[in-house]
């Protein structure tokens, strides 16, 4: 083994951007609750790690018959994969996060 | 071979129903009351659910015609309401849309009217008999304005400004004060949101005491910047200046000083944050300690 043998470089950590996309009707109680409950639940633990596309299916019903939306609010996780859905006002926190695969962090 | 009839007018959603799996999630959360809209993939329409469809024409959204960026944000104080309990509230509540410098609240006059902002922000202002001011308070999409009510004040004790304009869902106050008396929720979570604006008061006079200017505007803009919709929002020298308690030339320095920073982009009032942890660095550290405050509570 050579005397200098390289050191490796210390990587640099990255984060995982997750690609979370939120079928809502606008103005309608169970959505505005869910894009609240969702804005927390990646506040506190994605922290700036992800990217949000909020689709009004009223406004884009086409893209919701291609994408296969069944009802909203639905919540579709993109990426990372495996990909996951929720349905409903995303008021059960440890049903999201499991499907953001953030489980280990459930309480 | 005959055709199926089609479905009969008026109850489209019990045809699109028994093509969801019974007990799928969807049925599921048909059977909890947390769906607004079912896709009926076989005619190719979106059905509201009637509770949907009554929000939505109390908001005076009609069907279709509301512009998704309109969704987008929503008043966390109202988002965070039991179901039942935001279906009762909601009845007084009533959408407008803010411009900026309108003036929601003097101080020593009553308040006949609270807002919940969904995309505006709103400054609250003290004033000294010179006719000075100074901020004390900043609200958005998080809050309320109007809180002392809630503590059985029916006078304003602040001036509050439209400072950013945008939606919020507004309610007469006689009609609040009778739905908080018998909304638990909504007192609880006001109660804990009126010590958050009495901790960001308690900050703030200690900031403008102790901080140097280009902290404190690096402070006001990531506030601001928080409560907003985009990275980019108007705020003009003349209205930082009043925010901050100085004068116009000295917002000017400061500003510049974090522009030559490369943290903001600052152009006739137009301020765009450009690097947001280096804002983050620049600003006192009550900044943390504001927004933590309003996290805790």
């Amino acid at each position: 083994m050579s005397r200098h043998a390289r050191k490796p470089k210390p990587r640099r950590a990255r984060t995982t951007l997750v690609l979370l996309r939120l079928y809502i009707v606008a103005g309608a109680p169970n959505s505005v609750q869910a894009i609240a409950n969702l804005d927390a639940i990646c506040q506190e633990h994605l922290k700036g790690a992800y990217k949000l596309e909020v689709v009004d299916i009223l406004e884009h019903p086409q893209r919701a018959l291609d994408e296969g939306v069944l009802v909203t609010p639905s919540l579709a996780k993109l990426s990372p994969r495996p990909a996951a859905n929720v349905v409903g006002n995303l008021s059960d926190k440890s049903k999201v996060m499991l499907a953001l695969g953030l489980g280990d962090k459930v309480q | 071979m005959t055709r199926p009839p089609p479905p009969a007018k008026g109850a489209p959603m019990q045809h699109a129903l028994p093509r969801l799996a019974k007990d799928g999630p969807e049925h599921r959360a048909i059977e909890a009351g947390e769906i607004d809209a079912i896709v009926d993939h076989a005619s190719s329409n979106v059905i509201l659910l009637p509770a949907a469809r009554r929000a939505r024409e109390l908001a005076g959204l009609a069907a279709g015609a509301t512009p998704a960026s309109e969704a987008s944000v929503a008043n966390q104080l109202l988002a965070a309401l039991p179901h039942a309990e935001y279906q009762q509230l909601h009845r007084g509540l009533e959408r407008v849309t803010l411009k900026s410098r309108a003036v929601l609240h003097e101080p020593g006059a009553p308040i006949l009217e609270v807002y919940f902002p969904i995309d505006c922000v709103v400054c609250l202002m003290a004033s000294v008999e010179t006719g000075q001011v100074l901020e004390v308070g900043l609200v958005g999409h998080e809050g309320m304005v109007g809180i002392s009510l809630v503590l059985g004040v029916e006078i304003s004790s602040v001036r509050a400004l439209v400072q950013a304009g945008g939606a919020a869902m507004r309610m007469k106050a006689a009609r609040f004060q009778k739905a908080l008396s018998c909304c638990l929720p909504l007192q609880r979570a006001l109660y804990r949101y009126a010590y958050a604006k009495l901790a960001l008061a308690r900050q703030s006079a200690a900031c403008s005491r102790f901080h140097a200017l280009e902290a404190r505007l690096a402070r006001c803009l990531l506030m601001t910047g928080e409560r907003v919709p985009s990275e980019e929002f108007f705020l003009t020298q003349a209205f930082l200046a009043d925010m901050l308690g100085v004068r116009r030339a000295t917002v000017n320095q400061a500003a510049t000083a974090l522009q030559q920073r490369h943290l903001i982009g600052y152009r006739r009032g137009h301020v765009r944050i450009l690097d947001r942890a280096g804002l983050e660095a620049a600003a006192c550290r009550c900044y943390t300690r504001i927004e933590g405050a309003q996290v805790a509570a």
